[in-house]
Formats: C-alpha cells, structure tokens, sequence
C-alpha cells in the first residue's frame, strides 16, 4: 500500500509544472468558493445588521394583530410586568418603548402623511442608529419636551431647519378625535434609509402618549439579545417565552421576511455556484488523470506483464489523484485565504446602496468561517477521489497487450 | 498433461482486426521450450513474433490452440490468476528497457518481489546480489534515466531473473543498445543460463543473439519455418 502511495505521488510530480498547473486549477476553484462563501456570508451578517441595527433591533414585541393591522388601541398587554422580566432578563441586552401612529405633519410651507414614533430617547439610543445619524441639531436634548427629530428628506419637503415650528395632528384612541400638538424641530437625521428619512418623525414616549391620549400604554418593544450570532438569535427561546399573555415577540427574519427569503437564495446561489465549480474541477481532475494515463500507456502494459493486479492498478491511479487532491486542497487554501484576506484588509465599500430591501449601511468584509477550511478542502479532496475512480477504473480494465500495442 | 516443458504451445492461430480487417498473424505454431534452453524466436517484421511472445506469456490469448506454461494451461486462467502466474513464472526483458522511471534501480528490481510479498530484509539481499552479478554494485539508488541504455537493460534484466522465473521473455533486448554493449549483456545473459539454469527466450533480428542461441525457431507468414538447434 504504501509503495503504491509513493508510486502515485512520484508519478504526479514526474511532470512537474503539469501537477502544479492542475492543482493550481482545482485549488483556484476551492479559493473561488472560499471567498464566494466569505462574501455571501459578510454580506448576510452586513444585511441583518444594517436592518436590526438601525432602527428594527434583532426582534421586537407586540400586541397579538398588532403587525397585521395597526391600530393605535392595540396596545401592549401588561407592560409593566413585561418591561421589568425584560429589565432583568440576562439574555436581552437592551429594549426600547414605542408608540407608533400615523400622523399628519404640517409646516409653514408643506404638509405631509408622516409615521409618527414616540421614543424613550435614552432607550432609544441603544436599539437604534437614529441618533448616531444626526446631522444637524441634537438627538432629543437635555430640558426639551416638544422637541421632534425627523429625516433629511422630510425636512426638506416642509422646507424645516433646526428650530422650525412644526404641527402634528393625530387622531386620538378611542375617539378617533383629532389631536394637534406643536414640535420644534430639533434634529435631523440622515438613515439613507428613503421611507425612513422622507416619512418618520420621532418624538417623546410621554408627549406621544398624551395626544394619542394613550396613557401609559405603549404599541411596541424592539430588543436587542445578549448573543450577536443570528443562528442562536433563531433558535433562542426568547421568542416564545415574551409570546404570552396576548402578545407576541418575533424575530427579524418574522418582521422582514423577504430579507429572510432573500438570505436563503442566496445561500442557494452558492450551492449552484458549488456545483459549477466542481464540475469544471471534475473535468480538469479528467484531463489531468487521463493525459498523465495516456503518456505511460506502455508502462500500465509493462506493469500489467510483470503481474500487477487490476486492483492495484486502479489504486496506483488513486494514490496519484489523492496526491493531487492534497496539492490542490493547499494551493486552494492558499489562494482562498489570501484572496479573502486581501477582501478583508479592504473592504468592499456597497453602503448607501439598496439590496434585497435593506440599505447597507456598513462597508462589506468578508467573513471567515471555519467550514471554507474544513469543510469545502474536505469536499474537493472526496471529490477528486470520486471523480479519478472512472480512470482508475480504466487503468484496472486495461489488458497488458493491447496497452503496449496502443502505445505505439 | 505435459510437465517436462517450460513452454508447450499446440495449434496457435490467432486473428486480430486492424481497422475492421482481418489479419491473420499466427497460422497454428507449435512450440516446446525445456527447462534451460537458450532459444532465439527469429524472421522478419510482421512474421508473428511479438504475437506469439503475447501469447506464450499470457498476455494475450490465442483465438485458438493451447499453451502450457510450467505445466499450467494458461487458457484456463482468470485475469487475476494469469497476472499471479507472469508474476511467479515469466520474468520479461522489453526492447526500450521500460524501467519505471520514477522508481530507483532498487525499487524496480524490488518491485516484482513486493507483488509476490518477499520479506523486506529476504529482497534487499537478493537485490544486492543480483546487483552485483549484473555488474551494478553500488548504483542502487539513481533513477533509469541516470544510467545509459546498456545499464538500463541490466537493471531490466535483474527485474527479470530476480524473482527466479521458470521463463526469461526477452523481446529485442538489444535492438538498442551498440554492439559492444549488446554483447556484453548477452554474455551475461548466456552465463546465467549456463550457471543458474535459466530458461531464455528471445524474439530477434540480432545476429549477435543468433550467433548464442542454441536454438533458432524461424517464424515466417505466422508459421514455424525452421527450428534447428544446435550443439
């Protein structure tokens, strides 16, 4: 067995430059789906948190029907019990109150439909990225109570600065009367999120609460959990245990599911990748095998003569392409980490633009995981001996006559 | 059965296609071969000796006819069991050498022996001696394309007789190699037939080989034409 091992590694290198050629080739379909698989996978992690971090968090808690149709008297059931569990909860990191309604916001010169959201300002700060936004103005100062933030976009359709009397009107729960508040503007933010910068306004939990005359009462509770990894974040028990009482909590990919259907074909995409990937290493693995075969016809004769067995003729054949998996599985990580360390040191720069209904908000790397060193070396290795057990096969089939006349 | 003869072929005829013809190469040869002899298989291209060499070791089979191989009728074997009995009984010697060129000298002469399962300290012994008797001493280690053409066919040789086969297929051994090379790789040859007892075959067209044989076996047109042997 071993002779045949080093039978099979001396043949590969008796050409030398066609053996690192070959490898080379195969290994430059590991590293492409390496770093396919980085990116796919940097890409996936930038998406979610661009989408949680700015404004959803990684999961949020409603009303039961609340997501289906938001009413303002929707209201979250029991949310003093519910707010202390989560205040002492080790697995939620922070949590934010909202209230939400729909609202009509008025200037001097404009009018507009606008998302009106009462925040916690101090809450608010941990779960989303409204104030690390600001662009003009401040982030609910400090002694303001009618202060409002609203986008870039908004505020330049009411034609608003920093200071601007602003009017919203609501229409109260309940009642259904109208409500009319006057806001100074105190900050403007810029999300390079459209529906967000052109139709949100964000005002005091307490001051929303009152012209929606809504008491105490709050519509919606983002978190944000203790574990950053999104795998753990799907299957953590935190969605269920805060799903009681007649509300219910759920999860980003709940709150965004074309987000989550978009990750999973992306993941799809790189299976047919993959497989179009291994089909061209399959067929360079053929050549290889079969043009190295064909130059030592008369050796396979000579071989067989002197009394070599088919079976180990076809093992000759499969130490020589194992040897050629080991080169092409290192020459692939090889390439693979450098190309996504190269990925990583730079960064593909995609924010401010669109993608699967997420803005991306952060520069692309991306990301090592340990299956592109495991997993994927293991796989083309598996299959470069899969593939050579066809001229393995061959070279077993071969009559020792006939291999020395076709020599010829 | 017959037994005494190392080679015993009845009736040999075989047919094989070139390009959808028929060609003819043997037309029923009959040959012995004794323990010992020193024969030389000779005539003209396309007379049939390579075919019949093919068929007399096993390597190919014949379309009809017989041949006993120590005794064995080799038609009756499976492909694994011809290959154990070339391994055990047939050591073969090519024109072109066809040493495995990335195996040293050592490891082609041990190779036949690693198939039979010798064990190792049993080949490195044999290996030394026959390196020694083939006048190799010392070049265990380099690769074929390091030695010259003459050494190679040495070492072709050592591969040949070191597993002590009942029969020494050599075809053109000399074809090429100069003349003084040739010859003295045939006296080497002869002088371990003559000691050793050893049974050489040849297929030829080398006066030089001619001259030693003490048997000529002359194909023509696929038949034997003239068999002499010599004293």
């Amino acid at each position: 067995m071993l002779f045949y091992l080093r039978l099979g590694v001396r043949n590969l290198f008796r050409n030398k430059r066609r053996a690192f050629i070959a490898g080379t080739a195969i290994g430059i379909g590991l590293a492409a789906l390496m770093a396919s698989d980085a990116l796919i996978k940097g890409m996936e992690e930038n998406l979610i948190e661009s989408a949680t971090q700015s404004y959803l968090g990684d999961g949020q808690i409603h009303r039961d029907g609340y997501r289906e149709l938001p009413e303002v008297g929707k209201a979250i059931l029991h949310r003093k019990e519910l707010v202390a569990r989560l205040g002492s909860d080790s697995r939620i990191r922070y949590f934010t109150e909202r209230v939400m309604s729909f609202a009509m916001i008025t200037s001097p010169a404009n009018l507009s439909a606008v998302q009106l959201v009462g925040v916690n300002p101090e809450m608010e700060r941990h779960i989303s990225q409204i104030d690390d936004t600001i662009i003009q103005g401040d982030f609910f100062p400090e002694g303001e109570v009618n202060d409002l933030v609203i986008g870039d976009r908004l505020a330049d359709l009411l034609e608003a600065e920093i200071g601007s009397r602003i009017v919203l009107t609501v229409a109260q729960v309940g009642t259904g009367q109208l409500s009319q508040a006057m806001f100074r503007v105190s900050g403007i933010f810029h999300l390079n999120i459209t529906e967000m910068d052109r139709g949100m306004a964000f005002v005091r939990l307490g001051r929303a609460q009152e012209m929606l005359g809504l008491g105490d009462r709050i519509h919606e509770i983002a978190i944000q959990l203790s574990n950053s990894s999104y795998a753990v974040q799907e299957r953590s028990s935190v969605w269920s245990d805060y799903s009681t009482g007649g509300n219910e909590a759920v999860g980003w990919w709940v709150l965004l599911p074309q987000l989550k259907m978009a990750l999973e074909l992306s993941q799809f995409s790189l299976l047919i990748i993959g497989l179009i990937l291994f089909a061209i290493v399959a067929l360079g693995i053929l050549n290889t095998l079969f043009m190295s075969m064909h130059e030592r016809m008369f050796e396979f004769g000579v071989l067989r003569a002197l009394g070599t067995r088919p079976r180990a003729m076809a093992l000759m054949i499969l130490f020589e392409a194992a040897a050629l998996g080991v080169l092409a599985v290192v020459l692939g990580i090889l390439l693979g980490t450098l190309t996504v360390a190269a990925l990583n040191h730079f960064g593909i720069d995609y924010t401010g633009i669109e993608a699967m209904g997420v803005t991306f908000r952060h520069v692309l790397y991306p990301q090592f995981q340990i299956r592109q060193f495991i997993l994927y070396p293991i796989v083309v290795f598996v299959l470069t001996l899969a593939i050579s057990l066809y001229p393995a096969g061959h070279a077993a089939r071969m009559q020792p006559a006939e291999a020395m006349r076709r020599s010829f | 059965m017959p037994t005494e003869e190392v080679i015993l072929a009845r009736g040999i005829r075989k047919t094989y296609s070139d390009n959808g013809v028929p060609v003819e190469a043997l037309r029923g040869v009959d040959l012995e071969v004794r323990k010992g002899e020193f024969t030389a298989v000779v005539g003209p291209s396309g007379s049939g000796k390579t075919t019949l060499f093919n068929v007399l070791s096993g390597l190919d089979t014949p379309t009809t006819g017989e041949v006993w191989l120590a005794g064995k009728r080799i038609s009756a074997m499976s492909g694994g069991e011809l290959s154990d009995f070339r391994r055990d009984h047939i050591g073969f010697v090519f024109q072109a050498y066809n040493l495995i060129p990335v195996l040293t000298v050592s490891e082609n002469i041990e190779y036949i022996m690693l198939l039979q399962g010798v064990p190792a300290r049993e080949r490195r012994r044999r290996i030394e001696k026959v390196l020694e008797e083939i006048g190799l001493g010392g070049m265990a280690d380099r690769l074929p394309t390091k030695l010259s053409g003459g050494q190679q066919q040495r070492v072709a040789v050592a591969r040949a007789i070191v597993a002590e086969p009942s029969l020494i297929l050599a075809d053109e051994p000399t074809a090429n190699l100069d003349s003084m090379t040739g010859t003295g790789l045939l006296d080497m040859m002869r002088e371990l037939n003559k000691t050793k007892g050893m049974t050489f075959l040849f297929s030829t067209h080398d006066e030089m080989i001619m001259e030693r044989a003490r048997r000529l076996v002359t194909l023509k047109d696929g038949r034997v034409e003239k068999d002499e042997t010599r004293d």
